[in-house]
């Protein structure tokens, strides 16, 4: 029955059905280019990363759905995950944690507990097929699941599908349950989409298709999949219309979701995907608690959207500013008080926390989730420190090491010489071959040094007194308040971020001499660098929506 | 020298943490400005407290070696409900025992009231004393208290002569022989099950100048939060904790810190605590010393006299941790030294001392001030003798 | 693969097995399902399948010269590979061999794997189609599992196994391992009874209609993103395949024995070598019954990425930097913290192959029917050296193999090895790697 709706498929698309049921993808291009035009510029697909799926299940199914198992490894490329996310495909071990994954979603949407909610309809005979209702399910969870309406054809296959499983279970709840794992598993919901379409306004010019903008907006604002208002809006082609796309953008803008969309953003950016292979030795730093990495995480989140959303202030100014947020145990890694009146055995609340003026913690460069996340389990890296800060917040590419660096010139580090890492790292400043790429990195790292490799406080290393100055484009400074107030100033900092919010969205990093791209920095300066703004201004842009050939594709060469 | 500093850390807070905050930093001897006089106080949570234990020399201590572990206590119980020495030893040695069950029941219904076998962890002392072997070695910690001079020990650490009575009970006992940081064994259970839920002790320490020798006032209080571990399963070192506001557990002692030693003017204290641990620390004219690590860790010794009912207690309410209660009951009623009953004559408190350790932390109250901080510099009296980091048992802690 | 009226009548057979009724279920096999290797096992007789196993330490065997002098039988084990002692008859150690960049940046702790384990060295950091996938594509094909790929310090990008789709995750968790193979979906080969499950039989016909959309899903899209579609079909493929074999009874294993279930770990990461070790312990474990037990024929194992982060308890200093800060004993002749890790890591090695020692099957054990093939990053890593790369053996791939030899290949080519292996695990190829570092014979000594 599937092959003869495959046939009726392909016969609809114009392609000759070859004597094979399944034409590998070549043959059908062959086939295919004999029939209609190849496109100009070719579609692509961009894998969803592990919060956009769970986000979208939750916003789909509810977030009673647990979502149990692991995700395939994300790919950084450009210094984002969403770059990345372009250059990936599913592996077979890949292929199989999706499928675990989805096999748990399917179960419970159609378990007692649920199906009355999340299906609209009862089947005649529970033992059954009931193909009517089947299609009332799949239609409306389909288009939510492919964030476009199913083609007659796919909603015709998979109520199809679901009913040859009934008939093997007995079970019409069963058989909905198989065909939407295999919905759950396949490229339609797994990866997006960025389709082209011929552009009316502008003949012989292509634009991106009305599902492909509210999916491009939605995963960009809220991290999440398009919600109904959204899809109508690209229903009805309103989203194409200028008036249409701002009000689709004001309307998630002003909502609290946006949360989630600046969450998903900055953890791409600050690569917090890389806190799962963090550990701290606890001999070293028992203050480092689980509870205290996981909330390192969430302080910088938390202090950032409250910054950029809440308060929208200078983005520049998450450098110096002494407002965070700390629960007690992060309290006692830093080793400062927080009163939280919390009843006994409760969870431990978020309190809002103001450093005293003159307290060395100012700025996310303070923050555990930079300090520890950018060191090894034993003690600190300036190095490390150092170019993370370039590279993550600066978009600023260090080179490798040299791979035939001697380092002999290194004396015994349990020398009473090195004891401190400022000592250790006096050859990387004193010789010539190590100087060049060093003085770029270790300078900032250096300034860091009172906060050991777990974030803590500290004034000695080995008995020997710290001293945090340190340098950053030939600005100096005397302490991590210093740093913090060097790096405010750095152009750098503001053009990055902006690069990264656009490649959050798109999949790609902005040209940066492409004149929709300077206006749209110009608009974020004028707005004395308010995230939101600049959100704005991207959501709003052409550059945003153009094709990917418009745009600096990501390199070959991932991280 | 009751002065309680306050330091604001509301938002927008006084310059009163800076300078705090700076002075802490740099290591240099904290002076807080405060409302009246300058002062100082830290801050710190028991994160350790157990029966102080000597396990140096078992065989000067219990020469006879007659108590044994678990084994030996079984073949007592079935000897105590009839059994011979030898059946008893067989039944002791056979793991798969067929009646077990009910020779548990006969064993711990043996004792007899009115004609009636009854529980004997209800009626311990309706069961014969078992007459376990106590310590006729010297040592013990503890604390002069004015005792009988014919029992006293001799303090390892500070050589005094000492009243130690509960260690004199318990010492010969398999559950008492173990040394920091292990404690007596159904201690340590007891600790283990509650600290992650019983509200916490804190201590607060106030001078003037704490890195010098001079008078300070100790106030021992209960908190509102449990004790929060670290990654290393101990507990951690700068958290803040609040102020229980209504209390039965508010202890201010005078002291004074001489040499790198804290040692208190003896008064009662009580502190309120959770079974199965202690129900309460309840000492009756209190002795203390106090030293502290470079990392801040307190260690100290908490002598005086203690309710012997109140500590058997802990023992007959929660029978299971292979401890020998009617051993340890009878030995304890028959040590304790203090506080006759004018009706029958038998003391009623003991002469005993406790070991603990508290770790640095911020106390504060209710209303959002912090009293005391967390201060991880170094030991007191600079120029005194100070115990090294790796130090943290007494000088003379034993490996069992 | 078969017709679609093959296909079909395939379905029609399966909708026709009542739920549940224990049947013996003799389905045809698929064409790809059969090859040249046969697939009777132990209890009949016929072939038992040769394993192939790889195993992967980081950084090196230090700076002192670790070549035996003698070459061929009877060679003095260096004293890095002690702990293989036992092993000594049933290993092979390849010395000398290169890596050559032709030009393009020596990537440190990556490139000399890149040559030698894909045959390519770029300027970047592709890495596509390395040995055991060759190896895997050839005997993997029957199996419930085409490999396993494992990681011991909790890091799943510590994998050198790639496919043409690029790398395959490393599995990080005992607990997960032991679920994915040995969990809900295992089919014990000595079960008395075998029941085919009707979800899966479901399943199976519910999973043809995604791929009969592949045709619509490849419209439009760029050569690189149909590159994508291919890859996300070819693992579904092997997840239907590996729907097939849980709908076949499968052969009794006279050696296969479930394990227990590891407890499942507190931490994911793990930053002390002790730690990774007791983990690769676990996972070894796991590995060795999944392979008794014919779930997988080829396994592939990750200590740590080519820097190791490790630590001994109580220095803050990890394994990599010290490779680049610890001197040089003057008296020993090499780094001596550095070498508490290689003897830690050299344990593990001859901890697996003790394991798949003792599993009998026929008249010889696991290990002789299978090549354990461990390589690292660097010979010697403090100047990360591309030269004088140490490659081991142990087993003989049930005779495919001569054994107990020290081969030295001072200034060849490291890739000779890798093709070396492919040929004696019966992969097709004359020839391997690129450039400078294309081989096109093997090492004759070293093959039966």
């Amino acid at each position: 029955m599937k092959f003869s709706q495959s046939a009726l498929a392909l016969a609809a698309l114009g392609v000759v059905v070859l004597s094979s049921p399944v034409p590998s993808a070549t043959d059908a291009v062959a086939a295919e280019s004999g029939a209609a035009t190849a496109p100009a510029d070719p579609a692509v697909l961009l894998r969803l990363s592990p919060s956009q799926y769970r986000h979208s299940i939750h916003d789909i199914f509810g977030a009673s759905i647990k979502i149990t198992g692991r995700f395939e490894p994300e790919t950084r490329s450009e210094g984002m995950l969403s770059v990345g996310a372009r250059l990936a495909s599913i592996t077979d071990s890949g292929l199989q944690r999706y499928d675990e994954l989805a096999r748990g979603i399917a179960a419970q949407v159609v378990d007692e507990r649920h199906r009355d909610l999340l299906i609209p309809c009862k089947p005649q005979s529970a033992t059954g097929a009931d193909a009517a209702c089947a299609r009332q399910f799949f239609a409306r969870v389909g288009r939510m699941l492919y964030r476009r309406p199913l083609a007659a054809h796919e909603l015709d296959g998979i109520v199809a599908a679901a009913g040859d499983a009934t008939s093997v279970l007995k079970n019409f709840y069963g058989g909905l349950q198989l065909a939407l794992t295999e919905m759950l598993i396949s490229p339609e919901f797994l990866f997006r989409r960025f389709q082209m379409e011929p552009d009316p306004e502008r003949p012989g010019q292509e634009r991106l298709n009305a599902y492909g903008k509210a999916a491009e907006l939605s995963f960009f604002l809220w991290n999440t999949t398009p919600d109904e208002a959204l899809l109508r809006a690209a229903e009805s082609g309103e989203i194409h219309t200028r008036a249409g796309l701002e009000k689709q953008v004001d309307r998630l803008m002003s909502s609290p979701a946006m949360e989630d969309g600046l969450r998903g953003f900055f953890a791409d950016m600050l690569e917090f995907a890389d806190f799962e292979t963090v550990s701290k030795d606890p001999a070293f730093f028992p203050s480092y608690t689980l509870s205290a990495k996981l909330d390192s995480q969430e302080q910088t989140l938390r202090t950032i959207v409250d910054h950029v959303m809440v308060r929208e202030g200078d983005y520049r100014d998450l450098f110096t500013t002494r407002h965070t947020f700390l629960t007690r145990s992060l309290a006692a890694l830093y080793g400062v008080p927080l009163v939280d009146k919390t009843e006994n055995g409760q969870p431990q609340r978020w309190l809002p926390y103001t450093y005293p003026e003159g307290d060395p913690h100012a700025g996310i460069l303070t923050h555990a989730s930079f300090l520890a996340l950018h060191s090894p389990s034993g003690r600190s890296s300036p190095t490390d420190r150092g170019k993370a800060l370039r590279e993550l917040l600066m978009c600023q590419r260090v080179p490798p090491p040299p791979s035939n660096v001697d380092f002999s010139v290194v004396q015994d580090v349990n020398s009473e010489v090195h004891r401190t890492a400022r000592d250790r790292l006096t050859a990387h400043a004193t010789e010539a071959t190590c100087a060049g790429c060093h003085r770029i990195t270790d300078p900032i790292g250096l300034a860091l040094e009172n906060f050991d490799a777990a974030g803590g406080y500290r004034t000695h290393e080995n008995g020997a007194p710290i001293n945090p100055a340190g340098e950053i484009n030939r600005v100096k400074f005397d302490d991590p308040i210093g740093l913090g107030q060097a790096i405010r100033n750095v152009p750098a900092i503001t053009n990055c971020v902006a690069r990264k919010a656009f490649a959050f969205g798109s999949g790609r990093m902005p040209v940066a001499a492409n004149p929709e791209w300077k206006q749209i920095s110009q608009a974020f300066a004028d707005s004395n660098y308010n995230v939101l703004a600049l959100l704005r201004e991207i959501a709003l842009s052409d550059l945003f929506y153009a094709p990917p050939a418009a745009t600096t594709v990501a390199s070959t060469s991932a991280r | 020298m009751k002065n309680r500093c306050v330091i604001n850390t509301r938002r927008g807070g006084t310059s009163a943490l800076t300078i705090a905050a700076r002075s802490m930093l740099l290591g240099a001897p904290l002076a807080l400005f405060c409302t009246a006089s300058v002062a100082e106080t830290h801050g710190y949570v028991i994160s350790w407290f157990a029966t102080a234990t000597y396990n140096q020399n078992w065989k000067e201590a219990c020469p006879e070696d007659r108590n044994g572990g678990g084994l030996q206590l079984n073949i007592r119980n079935f000897m105590d409900i009839g059994f011979s020495r030898e059946e008893a030893t067989d039944m002791a040695n056979n793991p798969a025992l067929p009646n077990r069950e009910e020779l548990r029941e006969r064993v711990i219904n043996r004792a007899i009231v009115n004609g009636k076998h009854v529980n004997v962890y209800n009626y311990p002392d309706a069961v014969p004393d078992p007459n376990i072997e106590t310590v006729t070695g010297p040592y013990a910690y503890g604390f002069d208290l004015g005792g009988d001079s014919a029992h006293k020990f001799i303090d390892p650490e500070t050589k005094q002569k000492v009243d130690n009575q509960l260690w004199r009970a318990v010492g010969c006992t398999e559950s008492y022989r173990a040394a920091p940081p292990q404690m007596p064994y159904p201690e340590e259970l007891s600790w283990n099950t509650m600290t992650d839920s019983a509200l916490a002790w804190a201590i607060q320490i106030s001078g003037e100048d704490l890195g010098r020798d001079g008078k300070v006032t100790v106030t021992i209080s209960r908190v509102l939060q449990h004790l929060e571990r670290d990654a290393s399963g101990g507990i951690v070192s700068g958290a803040t904790y609040v102020l229980e506001p209504v209390t039965r557990s508010h202890n201010v002692l005078q002291g004074e810190i001489k040499d790198g030693v804290l040692t208190v003017t003896p008064a009662d204290i009580y502190l309120e605590g959770e079974m199965p641990y202690f129900a309460e620390i309840a000492i009756k004219d209190a002795h203390m010393r106090f030293k502290r690590r470079d990392d801040g860790k307190l260690i100290a010794y908490w002598g005086g006299y203690i309710d012997w009912k109140r500590f058997a207690y802990m023992y007959t309410a929660r029978p299971a941790n292979g401890a020998d209660t009617m051993g340890i009951y009878h030995a304890v009623k028959k040590m304790a030294d203090a506080d006759p009953d004018p009706a029958t004559g038998q003391n009623r408190m003991i002469s005993a001392t406790y070991r603990m350790e508290a770790v640095p932390a911020y106390i504060a109250e209710l209303n959002g001030n912090v009293v005391a901080v967390s201060s991880r510099g170094p030991a007191w009296g600079a120029q005194s003798a100070r115990v090294a980091a790796a130090d943290d048992r007494s000088p003379d802690a034993a490996n069992p | 693969m078969k017709s679609s009226v093959a296909m079909l009548a395939r379905r029609r057979v399966l909708r026709g097995i009542v739920a549940g009724a224990a049947v013996n279920v003799g389905l045809p096999l698929f064409d790809c399902l059969l090859n040249d290797n046969g697939t009777a096992f132990a209890a009949t007789g016929a072939p038992i399948p040769t394993r192939f196993a790889t195993w992967f330490w980081g950084l090196g065997l230090g700076e002192a010269d670790w070549r035996p002098k003698v070459a061929g039988r009877g060679f003095e084990l260096p004293v890095q590979l002690q702990a293989l002692k036992p092993f000594q008859d049933k290993l092979n150690l390849f010395s000398g061999g290169e890596v050559f960049l032709d030009g393009q940046a020596n990537q440190t702790h990556f490139s000399g794997v890149q040559g030698f384990w894909t045959g390519k060295v770029t300027g970047a950091g592709d890495f596509f189609s390395s040995v055991d996938s060759a190896i895997s594509g050839v005997i993997g094909k029957t199996t419930r599992f085409r490999s396993l790929e494992v990681a011991c310090d909790g890091d799943p990008k510590a994998s050198w196994s790639a496919r043409a789709d690029g790398k395959q995750p490393a599995e990080v968790s005992p607990a997960a391992l032991y679920r994915t193979i040995f969990g809900p979906e295992y089919r014990d080969p000595n079960a008395a009874e075998f029941v085919p499950d009707p979800t899966v039989i479901a399943r199976r016909s519910v999973l043809s209609g995604v791929k009969d959309q592949r045709l619509a899903l490849a419209k439009g899209l760029g050569a690189a993103d149909r590159a994508k579609l291919d890859n996300y079909f070819t693992s579904l493929r092997a997840l239907e395949q590996r729907l097939e074999i849980q709908l076949q009874k499968p052969e009794p294993l006279l050696a296969c024995t479930r394990p227990d279930a590891p407890p499942e770990e507190q931490n994911q990461a793990v930053s002390l070598a002790t730690d990774a070790m007791k983990r690769h312990d676990l996972l070894v474990e796991l590995l060795t019954h999944a392979m008794a037990c014919d779930q997988t024929r080829v396994v592939n194992l990750s200590i740590t990425q080519g820097m190791s982060g490790l630590r001994k308890e109580g220095d803050p200093i990890n394994h990599h930097t010290l490779t680049h800060e610890e001197p040089i004993d003057p008296v020993l002749g090499y780094q001596v913290k550095c070498a508490w890790f290689q003897d830690q890591y050299m344990q593990g090695l001859a901890t697996f192959a003790g394991m798949l020692d003792k599993v009998k099957e026929g008249d010889k054990s696991l290990l002789d029917r299978m090549i354990l093939f461990a390589y690292t990053d660097h010979g010697a890593p403090r100047l990360h050296s591309l030269r004088n790369y140490p490659f081991i053996t142990i087993g003989s791939g049930d005779g495919r193999l001569k054994t107990g030899m020290h081969i030295p290949r001072p200034g060849d080519v490291a890739t000779r090895v890798p093709l070396t292996m492919q040929q004696a695990m019966g992969v097709p190829v004359s020839e391997f790697g690129t450039e400078s570092n294309r081989v096109t014979s093997p090492i004759e000594e070293v093959l039966a």
